[in-house]
Formats: C-alpha cells, structure tokens, sequence
C-alpha cells in the first residue's frame, strides 16, 4: 500500500492530490490518501480527510511508501518504521503553506542522504520517484542518539532544578 | 573558583535531597497542537516517566480519545476561540498546580507559558520544532525570553536565537 498524506496544515495541497490521481491508475498498487483541508476529492484512490494519530501512525508503518509533504511527524515516523517516504514539499508561491520551510527541509534531507528518503520538487518528478521508492523498506530505526540525547536533558533538567 | 565548586556541591547535595521529595510533588503539563508537534511530544515523553503528567491539545480529529488530556479549540483560529482558549487555560493551571510545563509548540504554549511563569512560577522547557532548521519559529520567539531550558534541534538556529538556546541533537 502506498500512503498519501497532507498532514493537518489548514492550506490544500491540491498539487501533489492532482497528481497523485492522475498517476494511481498506472501504478499496481493500492493507494491511500489523506487529503486533510484540500479541496481535491480524488476519483482513483481511496481517501479520507483526517484519523486520529494512531491510526496515521499504523497507517505509515504498513506502508510501502508513504508520499508526504515535508511534515515533520510523517518523516519522523517514516525514519523510525523504516518506511521509505517520498517527499514534496509545500511551496508558500502555490499558497500550500505561509513560508518554504519544507522546501528548506527537503533540501538539508537531500544534502545529508538519508535512505530510504526520496524527493521531488515538481509534480512530473513524482511517478518516477513513487516506482523508485516503493518497497524499499529500510531497517526499523528503534534507537535514536538526538532523541535520547533530547529525553537525557530534559530529565535531567526536571531533576536538578531548584525551585 | 573554590566558591563555585562549594556552592556547585552544596547545590547538586541538596538537589539529590529535593529531587527524590519533589519528584512526588512534581507534576507536568505537557502542551502541543496537533500533527507533527504532538508527534514531536511523543517521541520524548520517556523523559516525564515517573511524574504525574496531564496533556493540553487542540480538539481535532487526529488527537481524539487521549487519555489524561484538556482539549481547547484552536486559538489561533477566531478572536472567540482564543479568549475562551485563555480561560479555559487559566482553569486547567488552577486545578493541576503543575511545577513543569512542556511543550514543542506551537502557539498553543504562549498562553500557558506566560501564566505559569508570572502567576505560578512554573518551569518551563521548550523543544522547537524539527521542521526549524533556519528560522525561529513564531512562538520560539515568543517563550523564548521566559523558558528555562529552550532546546532547539538543528544547529544553524542557535545564532538565531540567544546565548541561551541549547542544541544537544534532532530527532531527525
């Protein structure tokens, strides 16, 4: 299965739900879609607007490959799970978010080489990246040296302060 | 420098003392908006293992049925919203007296954040976003001068924000 997700931001993106219609029907896999606020209803695939984040959370562990914009929780979850994602960033120019953050994050992500991690700039990219990247399931990421690093400080903030 | 390692011992004896006392007095708010800061929360709730806790998030189809949980409506979206948001924040601290509170944004902290600190003398710790690697985020910029312990996830940031932002990993 392949998942789509939009993730919660109030702005569509119509862009990538186009696309991702047009290519469904040539791609022999089944497609999932959370369309979150876009306005796009797709005709190819299955969708939904928005489930609670354990069900997200199944959903991108199951997966063969998740197709993302460049949210921070899906590519967290993709790293842990081992699930390749393939991102497309929303650009503020199309009015999908209020600045290019994501694109900055697709950027430093492609720079740094990380497996199991596709990107896409334009739309026509994506088909090809999709066969690219499905299926290529990467080793369960269970430890986390800048998560632990984080949980170590923050416990040890809690700890030692003194009121 | 005898006098720092006196008051540093002094400090870390009576903190060993306090913190087995307190860890049972402790109790902390955790604070994040749907999506990926909820996300964010979870990937580091192993660190409040042991202390009561309760959460505070937006009602919203992604973080329904939680358990220990306040909801508020989303503040940043209508004047009403935010108003009855302050509130309703206001009544949660009041009941809870929480020590700590937590959170990995986004404007749904600044309210909590600015009452616990001037109406509670609550400590407060900030974890900003993975998704800023460049630029501070609105509500970094607005608990930034209040937090105690204000981490940030990529390094480029650091010189965006003061002397006192910590970088000690990603979780990316």
């Amino acid at each position: 299965m392949i998942f789509v997700t939009v993730g919660n931001h109030f702005q569509g993106f119509e862009r990538l739900l186009k696309k991702v219609d047009e290519i469904a029907p040539r791609i022999p896999h089944e497609i999932v879609v959370q369309k979150g606020y876009s306005k796009y209803v797709p005709q190819n695939t299955k969708y939904f607007d928005f489930v609670p984040a354990s069900a997200a959370m199944e959903y991108i562990q199951k997966s063969d490959l998740v197709v993302s914009h460049a949210g921070m929780g899906t590519i967290i979850l993709c790293k842990e799970y081992g699930t390749p994602i393939l991102i497309f960033p929303r650009r503020e120019k199309f009015r999908e978010h209020f600045n290019d953050h994501q694109m900055e994050i697709a950027q430093v992500l492609e720079k740094r080489g990380d497996k199991n991690i596709y990107i896409a700039y334009e739309e026509n990219q994506l088909e090809e990246k999709i066969r690219e990247g499905v299926g290529k399931r990467g080793i369960a990421q269970v430890e986390n040296r800048g998560r632990e690093n984080l949980v170590r400080t923050i416990k040890e903030f809690i700890e030692t302060f003194q009121g | 420098m005898i006098h720092r390692i006196t008051a540093g011992r002094r400090v870390i004896s009576k903190g060993e003392v306090r913190s087995v006392a307190m860890k049972k007095n402790q109790k902390i708010g955790l604070i994040c908006s749907h999506g990926g800061h909820f996300m964010e929360l979870l990937q580091v709730r192993d660190a409040f293992e042991g202390y009561p806790t309760f959460w505070l998030t937006y009602r919203e189809v992604s973080t329904s049925n939680l358990k220990d949980t306040y909801y508020i409506a989303n503040i940043g979206k209508s004047p009403v919203a935010f108003i009855f948001g302050l509130f309703k924040i206001l009544f949660i601290l009041l009941k809870e007296r929480p020590t700590v509170l937590f959170s990995t944004g986004s404007e749904i902290a600044i309210p909590p954040f600015y009452f616990g600190k001037f109406l509670f003398g609550t400590k407060l710790i900030y974890l900003e976003s993975c998704a800023q690697i460049f630029r501070p985020s609105m509500t970094g910029k607005w608990v930034y001068p209040i937090t105690d312990l204000f981490l940030v996830q990529w390094e480029p940031l650091l010189r965006k924000y003061g002397p006192k932002a910590k970088y000690v990993g990603g979780l990316l």
